[in-house]
């Protein structure tokens, strides 16, 4: 099987889809880069009236934030991208990677038809899916290529 | 002196030893290793109060790869070393790594008295239900039936339920967790951590060598959670990759039933981790017979033994006074042990050699079948990826300069270099997040040589895919840089490169 049917056979709402934080919109934008930094998220999620009004990633700080010390203080809807493009929970997982190469993104809002979140889909999501769909060959592999122990040890 | 309350910012790095890490390939210990460097440096002790005591076993091996004070003991015998220095330095957190031989065979009874104790320490039991290090005898956790090397018509012993027993030793804290299950390990680790008193995490291991097909899907991430109970206190059994499976009990007996229309979320068991005779129930089932359970079985708030001596000490010294430890050995019959004489051995002969390989050989492994992709992981090179030609600054590049570049190219990370173009360091919107935005206020004079990652690992052509992925997935890194034999930059590796590479190439 390659990896594309195993990502056709497998729904979005089963990989890792948790390095996101949520914020309101009012949020001010340096309160969002501290929390963003304090939870390793590469994304934020801006929630209006409980719906997903718009995302702000990492490639937002480094266009818009990063530059202009007047960006922090203000509220993180001024330089989200507003209504973004998503992706629903039962998707398969190849529709959701094939859309995020067509538009260059680096990831991928998960809403349901109801508006619920459930998380944003990255490459690393796939890259989790790989390593413990393949623990032999990736996750447990000798840390240290030039030490690869030649034959079975046995410990 | 404690230097548990010196706020600690500690990373998975810091708890790398400098050792070569010896298990065979594709060991599920490697995953476990790396979770636990991983979960570390978020329980709040200093890396000099982290102790890790094994015996003898493969997963023995542990302490070494620790970059934290460690013993490699007795067999069987760590929980007796990990008690005493629990006891004696209670401001330590104290590890002990073990296997189904070394924790339940000779060390038995030991396990035993570790866990009715509730000494302040942490038991981690890499459950593998084979002899690995000996070379493949079944073990007190393989199953009734199981042919192995010692055992070729098949093991007629009534395996060992390390949960079961851990509970009825008196463990205050019963959990168990899968190699592979990265997420649920890290979170079952900390949840150890932080108990106070005996901790207990049997986490299922995968002795590729011995016994690759012991926990069958439950390896398998497609498929695992048809064979999976997440344990969530106040939560019903519910499981199944559509959550549409439970566990009821019919009468005393659990069993799994189809959730539909003769049996609803009412009918499950909610699980309780406060209640001692829930836990004995649930712990009687195991996989394969049942879906396994993974998550915190049990767990209670008991006074450590730690606590007990002490409040002891203390009672005495105040009735009797401090007590006195040469007047003790001083106080019984003494007397002189005399030099002996040597005397010469006649053994001789060599160890014989190339039995190894022999036994090796001789051991019917089940046929490995591979699929594309694993062939892809293993057998592509990073050189097929067709890495992109790096873009590269010098260390006093300012951050100006830096990030225009990123947003220029539309990059997600620069490549330090020195003026012989060795690589120095990488810098990625990573950092800018992390280290710049909002913090570093005059970016023109700022450089990035002060904000980049120095000397970060980096990948060469040669090694394959899979080598790329595994760095990738334990540090969470985007990017790797590729370089040639002095160090040179010759690309950068995006983890959107190998996945692009895996579903293309083979569409
Ligand atoms: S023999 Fe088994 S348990 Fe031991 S290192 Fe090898 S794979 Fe791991």
């Amino acid at each position: 099987m390659s990896l594309k049917e195993e990502l056709q056979a497998e729904r979005v709402s089963h990989l890792d889809l948790s390095n996101y934080c949520q914020l309101p919109s009012s949020t001010l934008v340096r309160d969002v880069l501290a929390t963003m930094r304090q939870k390793g998220s590469i994304v934020c999620l801006v929630i209006d009236n409980g719906r997903l009004a718009g995302i702000f990633t990492e490639r937002d700080v480094l266009q818009k934030v990063v530059a202009s010390s007047e960006a922090l203080e203000q509220p993180v809807a001024a330089v989200m991208t507003a209504n973004p493009v998503t992706v629903s929970p039962d998707q398969p997982a190849i529709n959701a990677l094939q859309s995020m190469d067509t538009h260059h993104f680096r990831n991928l809002p998960v809403v349901d038809k109801d508006g619920r979140i459930s998380g944003t889909m990255t490459h690393h999501a796939i890259i989790e899916f790989l390593a413990t769909r393949y623990p032999t060959e990736v996750l447990n592999r000798p840390p240290r290529p030039a030490q690869f122990p030649s034959k079975a040890e046995g410990g | 002196m404690t230097t548990a309350n010196i706020p600690l910012q500690l990373t998975r790095k810091d708890f790398v030893s400098n050792q070569t890490v010896r298990w065979c390939p594709g060991c599920g210990d490697y995953s476990i290793l790396a979770q636990i460097q991983k979960t570390l440096p978020d329980i709040g002790y200093a890396k000099e109060d982290i102790v890790f005591i094994s015996g003898i076993g493969c997963s023995s091996r542990f302490p070494y790869y620790m970059d934290t004070y460690g013993i490699h003991s007795i067999h069987g015998r760590a929980p007796t070393l990990a008690s005493g220095l629990a006891i004696t330095n209670p401001n330590l957190s104290v590890w002990v790594v073990t296997g189904d031989g070394d924790g339940l065979s000779i060390g038995g009874n030991h396990f035993i008295h570790v866990m009715r104790r509730n000494v302040d320490l942490n038991v981690i039991l890499f459950n593998n239900r084979i002899y690995g290090l000996t070379k493949g005898q079944y073990s007190p956790t393989s199953r009734t039936g199981r042919k192995t090397k010692s055992s070729p018509m098949g093991s007629i012993e009534q395996p060992i339920n390390p949960i079961s027993l851990a509970l009825s030793s008196g463990a205050t804290f019963v959990s168990r967790s899968l190699d592979a299950h990265t997420k649920h390990l890290g979170k079952t680790l900390a949840q150890a951590a932080a108990h106070k008193g005996t901790s207990f995490i049997e986490v299922y291991q995968n002795c590729v060598i011995f016994n690759p097909q012991e926990w069958g899907p439950l390896e398998d991430r497609r498929e695992r959670d048809d064979h999976i109970i997440y344990l969530e206190h106040g939560k019903p059994l519910i499981f199944g990759k559509n959550r549409d499976k439970g566990i009821r009990l019919d009468g005393f007996k659990p069993e799994v039933v189809q959730l539909g229309d003769e049996y609803t979320e009412a009918d499950l068991i909610i699980h309780d981790e406060t209640s001692k005779q829930l836990a004995y129930t649930l712990s009687s089932i195991e996989y394969p017979d049942f879906p396994a359970f993974l998550g915190v079985l049990y767990q209670e708030e008991k006074p450590t033994y730690t606590d007990g001596l002490f409040a002891q000490i203390q009672t005495a010294q105040a009735t009797k006074g401090m007590g006195d430890l040469n007047a003790l050995y001083r106080s019984a019959d003494l007397w002189t042990v005399e030099e002996q004489e040597v005397v010469a051995s006649d053994v001789k002969g060599t160890v014989a050699l190339g039995m190894d390989d022999a036994y090796m050989d001789d051991l019917d492994k089940p046929e490995a079948v591979t699929t594309a992709v694993q062939d892809q992981l293993t057998q592509d090179t990073l050189a097929s990826l067709t890495p992109r030609v790096p873009i590269e600054v010098d260390a006093s590049t300012s951050l100006v300069k830096a990030i225009r570049q990123l947003n220029a190219h539309n990059i997600g990370c620069l490549l330090v270099t020195d003026k012989n173009d060795i690589l120095q360091g990488i810098f990625t919107e990573r950092d800018v997040l992390m280290r710049v935005a909002g913090l570093v206020d005059d970016l023109a004079a700022a450089k990035v040589g002060d904000y980049m990652t120095a000397d970060p690992i980096t990948v060469s052509a040669d090694l394959p895919i899979a080598q790329a992925l595994h760095l990738m997935s334990i540090h969470g890194f985007r990017h790797l840089p590729l370089v040639d034999e002095d160090n040179r930059p010759e690309g950068v590796v995006s983890f959107r490169d190998v996945v692009h590479h895996l579903t293309e190439s083979l569409a």
